[in-house]
């Protein structure tokens, strides 16, 4: 008998993304098994072996042991044509068996993009793509990450959604689809109906959508009494408590992030008015040093790699940084394993850490200022100043560091022309500023600035606000390009109809899922890989579904209107995002989280250990 | 509430205990390469034995330099899609450890397919492989072993092979030194060739059956190679 497998495998690029068979992959019984769990990367196996929440969540859900979740990543273009040429389903990694066979199918939805990826894995998998279509045999596909606190455009291809954080969530599903199996009580209807009763699991056919006539939400009502009106999102409340792996599956390829990435908190004190993340993960919940030592010694031992990162949305922002740091640095350097710390803020960088963890192979060193001038930061109250800038830098320069990257965004709410000027010059003078650095290194200093184009998102005060049409998103891009004339200054800027379409997928509502669908049929895939993407596909596929980009894009969202995403109860409120767009309109800035309460309402989702000792009662 | 962080049986950290050597000391290991491990390429395999020596807590010697990493020696890479039974590594240790226990450690922190069967103290120079044997199986339904015998006999055939100097014509039965084509459930070609200085990729074997025999085009074929001995050049086996 002639191996297909091998065959398939011999004539793809890569084929270490599909063969598996990693060191610390979990193989179980099957017969001894309750439930098969698909976990499902809608995009390649480098980038979805790098994702924190995958790795953490493969292992939650193994640790039980009647569950044996198995790992899925979209295969290349080249795998996708010989798989259909050969006609061979999407298969799990650890089993090798078809996906479509799976009990549950989940999809991490990290980004936007990745839609298109989710439809063409489902058909590869043989399962029907629209959630309606599925019979009793097809498995329960559920979505989760932080594209589901926008799911709605998404609704008519999953039976459910996994909002919030998943570590005991989804275990609590999977543990209610076992329940009523073994019981012999489990349907399809009577399944999702109990499973919408679960914190955090929203089942978008449970609630009827109405619209007015100018095409805005009219209202959510759910079809039984016994389901919430609005979903709130699942939150782990002890982050010391809450399962973290002690062991991985280790890549034989190389991955995008292959190294240990730790933990250290949940949230974020700072509240970035763009930032999504910033946002919905409140309130922060932090882990002590000493169980983090721990997990870090326990997966040093487990895996073997040499690097460490301290993974957080702004690491520096840990009340007990430095503690950590020196309990890590007692053993780390003696074992060969470096320390990394990838986005430190600004304002609190010093010498002395940076000394403690620099990795001497780098010279470069990333900041995100976001915007040119103070007066468009404390729009987007990005508490940093220019100073604080300057400080760090040179603090940079003067440790050995020689070369700059600078995050900003265009495009942002009230930005002018004296903003982008600003971008310019502010990489200006941090070149200056290397050469008024008395010990600066002896090469060229060299500042890269990265341009992204403003994407309002859900869950953020500026979820109202409308982004840039196309052209003006280019001809700032254009106008930036023209005024940066300095060779030190290397400009890149993100593609404005790339970000236009993530600007409607995030803000869209259910009718949304027709044009995604139409996408797909006209066969977009991988869109986050420039490569792939087209314009022209998703205009024509909004086109064919009788939607407006710039309805989702363009349009300023109503203050008395009901968003798309108000299904979801993310724990801020709606108020204290409005409070902060119009505390952005007057140019105000607001204290983050340690310093004064701001009353955003996460607080009330529980969480010991939480940075709201002082918390005030939403106004 | 904060548990204690416990050492496994056998742990990474060990190594910090072991008496240190006055010399590092070479060590050549010998492993295999087999199943999906075929698919991961010399390049990745060099980084994950790296973090198999770490975790396994062998006192592996560090390179002194500007970056430090442990050394580490492979006798001849293997192409994506090669198996092997016989592949080699030196490394150099800088503290006391036997043999048996660098082989038992390093076992337990590898998959079957790339199990470790033998530590040593080495007496002699990868680059003293000179010979090396393929196993390679067909399962073609049109191949017929008189011809394939025929074709890997009758010199010359040509194929154009890929250096870093561009594409040039070879006889690659030049690189033959013994071959022999057996008929069992399927087609086994057993093929020694010269190693050390431009060898042959096997794959070139099975490009020119493809090429000239038209066999293994389809979908419904398949073909296994495993590299299954390697020598010394008076034909003894390499240690």
């Amino acid at each position: 008998m002639a191996d297909k497998r091998s065959t398939l495998l011999k004539s793809v690029s890569k084929p270490g993304r599909y063969s598996g068979g990693e060191y610390g992959q979990v193989i179980k019984n099957k017969k001894a098994i309750n439930a098969r769990f698909a976990f499902c990367f809608p995009d390649t196996y480098e980038i979805g072996m790098s994702n924190l929440g995958v790795r953490i969540l493969y292992g939650a859900l193994n640790a039980q042991d009647d569950i044996w979740c198995e790992r899925v990543y979209a295969p290349w273009v080249d795998m996708e044509e010989k798989m259909r040429q050969m006609q061979m389903p999407l298969t799990a990694h650890e089993s090798g068996d078809p996906v479509g066979d799976f009990d549950i199918v989940a999809f991490t939805l990290q980004y936007e993009l990745s839609y298109t990826n989710v439809l063409n894995m489902l058909e590869l998998a043989r399962i029907p793509l629209y959630a309606a279509d599925r019979g009793e045999d097809a498995p329960i596909v559920i979505g989760g990450g932080p594209c589901a606190y926008n799911a709605e455009p998404m609704a008519d291809f999953f039976d459910c959604f996994s909002i919030g954080e998943g570590e005991e969530n989804l275990v609590e599903f999977t543990r209610l689809y076992i329940k009523m199996k073994l019981a012999g009580t489990y349907n399809r209807r009577d399944f999702l109906h109990e499973a919408a009763k679960l914190r955090g699991i929203y089942v978008p056919s449970l609630y009827r959508v109405t619209y007015n006539e100018d095409n805005t939400v009219n209202s959510y009502e759910p079809i039984y009494d016994d389901i919430p009106r609005r979903v709130t999102k699942s939150i782990i409340k002890d982050m010391d408590k809450a399962y973290f792996p002690k062991d991985l599956v280790m890549p034989y390829i190389e991955t995008v992030h292959d190294r240990i990435m730790l933990e250290v908190y949940r949230g974020c004190i700072r509240g970035c008015r763009f930032c999504q993340a910033g946002m919905v993960y409140r309130p922060v919940r932090e882990k002590t040093p000493e169980v983090l030592c721990n997990q870090a010694k326990c997966l040093f031992e487990a895996t073997g790699y040499d690097e460490i990162s301290l993974s957080s949305l702004s690491i520096s922002d840990y009340s007990r940084l430095p503690e950590l740091c020196d309990l890590l640095l007692d053993w780390t350097p003696k074992n060969m394993v470096n320390l990394s710390l990838p986005s430190l803020r600004v304002d609190n960088f010093s010498r002395e850490l940076m000394e403690k963890v620099e990795s001497v192979r780098s010279s470069s060193l990333t900041f995100a200022p976001e915007a040119g001038t103070q007066r468009l930061r404390d729009v987007i109250n990005k508490n940093v100043t220019e100073e604080e800038l300057m400080n760090t830098v040179g603090t940079a320069f003067e440790g050995g560091k020689s070369s700059v990257k600078l995050y900003f965004m265009n495009g942002l709410p009230t930005e002018t022309e004296d903003d982008l000027r600003g971008i310019s010059e502010l990489a200006s003078r941090v070149i200056d500023k290397f050469y008024r650095t008395p010990n600066r290194p002896k090469r060229a200093p060299q500042v890269t600035i990265s341009v992204a184009c403003f994407v309002p998102k859900p869950f953020t005060p500026f979820q109202w606000e409308p982004q840039d049409d196309l052209e003006t998103l280019k001809k700032k891009q254009e106008f930036l390009r023209s005024i940066i004339t300095d060779r030190k200054i290397r400009y890149n800027h993100h593609d404005a109809e790339v970000s236009r379409v993530e600007a409607v997928l995030a803000r869209g509502d259910r009718r949304m899922s027709a044009a995604i669908f139409e996408a797909h049929r006209a066969g977009q895939k991988f869109d986050a890989w420039s490569e792939f993407f087209s314009y022209e596909n998703w205009l024509a596929a909004f086109d064919a579904a009788g939607l407006d980009m710039s309805f989702y894009a363009n349009r300023r969202f109503g203050d008395d209107e009901i968003l798309p995403w108000e299904i979801i109860d993310c724990g801020v409120t709606r108020e204290f995002f409005a409070r902060e767009r119009d505390r952005a309109y007057a140019e105000k800035t607001t204290k983050n989280c340690r310093e004064q309460c701001s009353a955003c309402g996460a607080n009330k989702l529980g969480g010991e250990r939480s940075w709201c000792p002082n918390t005030k009662n939403p106004l | 509430m904060v548990s204690e962080y416990k050492k496994s049986a056998l742990s990474t950290f060990d190594k910090h205990e072991m008496k240190p050597l006055a010399e590092p000391m070479p060590i050549r290991l010998r492993f295999r390469k087999t199943g999906d491990l075929q698919y991961i390429s010399h390049l990745d395999l060099q980084r994950v034995m790296s973090r198999v020596l770490v975790r396994s807590g062998i006192p592996v010697w560090y390179t002194q330099g500007f970056n430090p990493h442990a050394k580490m020696v492979f006798s001849m890479p293997l192409a994506v899609g090669t198996q092997s039974l016989c592949e080699y590594l030196d490394i150099k240790i800088d503290k006391k450890i036997s043999t048996d226990e660098i082989l038992a450690r390093i076992n337990s922190e590898v998959t079957d397919e790339m199990r470790f069967s033998a530590a040593y103290v080495p007496k002699s120079k990868l680059s003293e492989i000179a010979l090396v044997s393929y196993e390679i199986e067909l399962c073609a339904k049109d191949a017929d072993p008189e011809k394939i015998e025929k074709l890997l006999t009758t010199h010359p055939l040509v194929m154009k092979k890929r250096s870093k100097a561009g594409d040039r014509e070879v006889d690659i039965l030049d690189y033959f030194k013994s071959v022999e084509v057996k008929r069992e459930e399927n087609i086994k070609l057993c093929i020694t060739l010269t190693a050390g200085e431009g060898s042959l990729n096997p794959e070139m074997i099975i490009a020119a059956l493809r090429e000239n025999l038209g066999i293994l085009t389809s979908d419904e074929e398949s073909y296994t190679v495993m590299r299954t001995g390697v020598y010394f050049a008076d034909g003894r086996a390499f240690e």
